[in-house]
């Protein structure tokens, strides 16, 4: 003993302790690695802790950790009671961080796999889905933690301007949360373009060229952005690049910019009715009370990370939602309707409208009868002067951002009180309805005119996604094999003769006839004989055939022939759907 | 219960549910893998039917069963059992098809078939200026190599629903032969083909009586079909027309052909 004890010595150790002092001694060293990883916490602080207990020394050595770790450092020593208020936050913002971080996790993992040039983009995410345990469940998460994110951040601003908390010192946080607002769906958009599929080359195709309508630098500066005339090689890369750097790292420096504030300078805001009434001394001590971040806060936090992690999986779990993934990108084949993601339809929805042309009709109808009382020809042709897409997308969208980011150096009114804002509040609602009727107005349904024939068959089974003609089980049309002419009187049934057994698991489960086929036959010929009815198309001549073409598929064509209403000239058009018995199989 | 405690419970709950959930998705993996593989190969298959249906059937049928004296079938059991040795090919027959796709032939390897003149194919990759991606010229691979059983004769074929014409003129039936014949291979005729390789059609009915003198408008067009060089439009070269219309169709069948042409061009 005393030789190794001379040894140790001798190497500048601590002498092993004597018979029956052991246990001191391994507790104290590793108390002191403890303290030395916590920054600060021993084991009787740590276990006070996870009993709820109060510190056990003073100055409190929870307070030490945020002062000497890094980590800590960014977050708050303690809150006051009413700021945590759940119906003052909703924890929106939390939830926000939350999505980034499972974005950032899920994005590395399916960094490893995807290749990010055109003639393989496609073809990695298809081994994503089909070659990588829980490929699948990874494109998911990070597609719906993407969309949640995007959303979270919306909510997270209005509950801000609804609470007035963006007012006084916390402008400036105000500024880098609008700031993160964009970085937060451009992280989105450039995320869209990555699958490569028709869906996402059409509408950042789409979103794209809105730059090109600018002056001197808008084509430029499309060209910059495309890579090239039109998105492909180099479009894809710098789009990619985007995502999972650059606009990453932006996004990191200016949430740690925005939650420092938040955390170190000014504090979650404290609701209105606390900051401004006058109240009671017990409660407003109470409201004011600390609540500490050791361990209130981040055992809440831990409890949010579960119910986020579990909430989303579960989700997943009854595909609630699913990743959309449309065909290979065709640079050659414009899709019928093209669609942005839902947080830009309003974007969408802007650019349909026409300003110069509105004003037009507001001001030709009386000025140019007007004028014609003085002897003057005169016609106000504004859009021959204004480019409406530059305008309605690139002069509109950046005014209302800028008009966003700086409402607090607008809105002066000093108090936070909903009743002492009324107009705030009015206009903050009626913003609200304005994005949703933009939104709205952003659908491909609205205020796009497609011929009648081809806007049926489109309902039918569009270009991409399934719709009720493709989801015909396949063992209905297997055994179909004819041609149905609208106007025919088929009775109930196209196919009364025919036997099939939906589910291969459930033997007793039998259908007799057709009734899906029946069902969207009967659809196609409701809406086409509307349509003759109402003069789209006279001399109405329509069928539905289904042939088998292979072993396992079938090739389903509805043909609409017509008279064109205004030359008389013969008009057909038709469209090919096959249908292969294993395109739905399990629980796709 | 304290707030604490309850959000310790429930957070335990929610972990413990969320393990689940991986662990029952996890189990089921496998069976998911397995079965997009086999919807990824339907997809494929349905895709490849279109892409062949666009860009192939001009030359190789509607159902890719050939057109006499064009091209060949490429569902028939030669096609799946002789034509790689024929052609000594080692790998696969659906590699073979998408190494003929992508770089086309610029000479027919079998002189009972002209293709469409000069290249016999064209190549059809756009690595090579041709129209299609890799991933849609291997899709029309997999499309043709489902025809697998119906070539073997292991599947009975199904008898094909035509174009709906009114078989019971002469100018509908004129109308599926048009099609069926192969004329389509090589001749623009408005609403129907857009081929380049020999003359277009429209506006026939209108010329055709006034080309050859002594010849009315039928009796060019007939002897344009049957034999084909007894007067070639200028610029066009004699010898790309196949010479056996006569042989393959009956004179019915190009009666049928020329009311078609003169009804329809007019």
């Amino acid at each position: 003993m005393t030789f190794i004890n001379n040894i140790l010595k001798r190497l500048n150790y601590t002498p092993l302790p004597p018979r029956g002092e052991w246990k001191e001694f391994i507790f104290k060293i590793i108390d002191e690695r403890v303290r030395i990883i916590t920054a600060g916490l021993n084991l009787r602080e740590l276990r006070s802790i996870m009993r709820g207990d109060p510190p056990t020394e003073k100055p409190n050595p929870r307070y030490k950790v945020i002062t000497t770790s890094f980590v800590a450092h960014l977050r708050p020593r303690y809150y006051p009671q009413a700021a945590t208020w759940f119906t003052h936050t909703f924890r929106l913002g939390f939830f926000v961080t939350f999505f980034f971080v499972v974005e950032t996790i899920t994005g590395i993992i399916l960094m490893a796999y995807y290749v990010p040039f055109p003639d393989q983009a496609y073809g990695s995410i298809l081994a994503i889905e089909s070659n990588v345990f829980f490929g699948e469940l990874f494109r998911d998460i990070h597609r719906l933690g993407a969309e949640a994110m995007v959303a979270f951040s919306w909510l997270h601003l209005l509950r801000t301007y609804f609470t007035g908390s963006y007012k006084g010192p916390r402008s400036f946080t105000w500024l880098t949360g609008v700031i993160l607002l964009a970085i937060t769906a451009w992280l989105s958009f450039t995320g869209y373009l990555l699958p490569w599929d028709q869906l996402s080359y059409w509408a950042v195709t789409v979103g794209t060229s809105i730059t090109e309508s600018g002056p001197v630098v808008g084509p430029t500066l499309n060209l910059i952005m495309r890579g090239a005339p039109d998105i492909g090689m180099g479009g894809l890369l710098r789009f990619y690049l985007q995502h999972v750097i650059l606009f990453p790292l932006l996004a990191i420096l200016f949430i740690s910019i925005h939650y420092y504030k938040v955390s170190r300078e000014h504090s979650i805001s404290l609701p209105a009715v606390v900051e401004e009434l006058e109240l009671p001394p017990d409660k407003k001590k109470e409201y004011n009370r600390r609540i500490d971040l050791i361990p209130d806060l981040l055992s809440h936090e831990i409890f949010l990370i579960a119910l986020g992690t579990f909430v989303m999986l579960a989700i997943l779990y009854f595909r609630w939602f699913h990743s959309p993934l449309e065909t290979h990108a065709n640079p050659q084949s414009t899709p019928l309707d093209t669609k942005a993601p839902w947080y830009f339809w309003w974007l969408q929805g802007i650019l349909k409208i026409d300003p110069a042309n509105i004003i037009e009709n507001m001001v030709n109808p009386i000025l140019t009868p007007l004028l014609g009382l003085f002897g003057i020809e005169f016609t106000l042709e504004l859009s021959k002067l204004l480019d409406s897409k530059f305008v309605m997308g690139l002069i509109v969208p950046p005014v209302l951002v800028a008009i966003l980011a700086f409402l607090p150096y607008i809105d002066k009114n000093p108090s936070r009180l909903s009743s002492k804002r009324p107009f705030a509040i009015v206009w903050g609602i009626s913003w609200i309805f304005i994005m949703l009727a933009l939104s709205y107005m952003g659908l491909p349904e609205y205020g796009i005119e497609t011929p009648a024939a081809t806007r049926v068959i489109q309902d039918l089974a569009p270009e991409e996604g399934e719709g009720p003609l493709r989801e015909i089980p396949y063992a209905e049309l297997t055994q179909a094999h004819g041609v149905y002419t609208v106007g025919e009187d088929y009775g109930r049934d196209l196919c009364p003769d025919i036997v099939y057994q939906p589910d291969h698991d459930k033997p007793d489960d039998i259908v007799i006839g057709c009734p899906q086929l029946t069902a969207v036959f009967n659809q196609f010929s409701e809406r086409l004989q509307i349509a003759e009815a109402d003069g789209r198309l006279p001399d109405l001549e329509a069928r539905i055939i289904v042939e088998q073409v292979q072993p396992g598929m079938v090739r389903v064509t509805p043909q609409v022939d017509w008279n064109d209403p205004e030359t008389g000239e013969a008009k057909s058009y038709e469209h090919t759907y096959f249908l292969h018995e294993n395109r739905v199989l399990g629980s796709h | 219960m304290k707030r604490v405690q309850l959000e310790i419970v429930l957070g335990t709950i929610f972990v413990l549910l969320s393990a689940a959930i991986i662990i029952i998705l996890g189990i089921r993996e496998p069976q998911r893998l397995a079965d997009y593989v086999l919807q990824q190969r339907a997809r494929q298959i349905e895709f490849g039917a279109s892409v062949f249906q666009t860009n192939c059937t001009a030359c190789h049928g509607s159902g890719a069963q050939g057109i006499t004296g064009i091209a060949p079938s490429l569902r028939d059991e030669h096609f799946f059992t002789q034509r790689l040795s024929e052609i000594g090919w080692g790998s696969t027959l659906e590699d073979y098809i998408v190494s003929v796709v992508t770089t086309g032939r610029q000479v027919s390897t079998r002189p009972q078939y002209v293709g469409g003149g000069s290249p016999a194919m064209p190549t059809w990759s756009e690595k090579f200026g041709g129209p299609l991606r890799d991933d849609q010229i291997r899709a029309v691979a997999a499309y043709l190599m489902n025809f697998e059983p119906y070539a073997l004769g292991l599947l009975p074929t199904p008898v094909p629903i035509g174009p709906v014409v009114d078989e019971s003129t002469p100018e509908g039936r004129g109308q599926a032969l048009f099609t069926q014949a192969g004329c389509i291979a090589c001749h623009t005729l408005t609403g129907i083909s857009t081929a380049t390789v020999g003359p277009a059609l429209d506006g026939l009915a209108g010329r055709a009586a006034s080309t050859v003198s002594g010849l009315t408008a039928e009796e060019y067009i007939h002897q344009s079909i049957v034999d084909p060089n007894a007067y070639v439009v200028t610029g066009y070269t004699p010898d790309v027309m196949p010479q056996n219309f006569a042989e393959i169709l009956t004179e019915d069948q190009i009666n049928d052909l020329v009311a078609f042409l003169i009804d329809r061009t007019q």
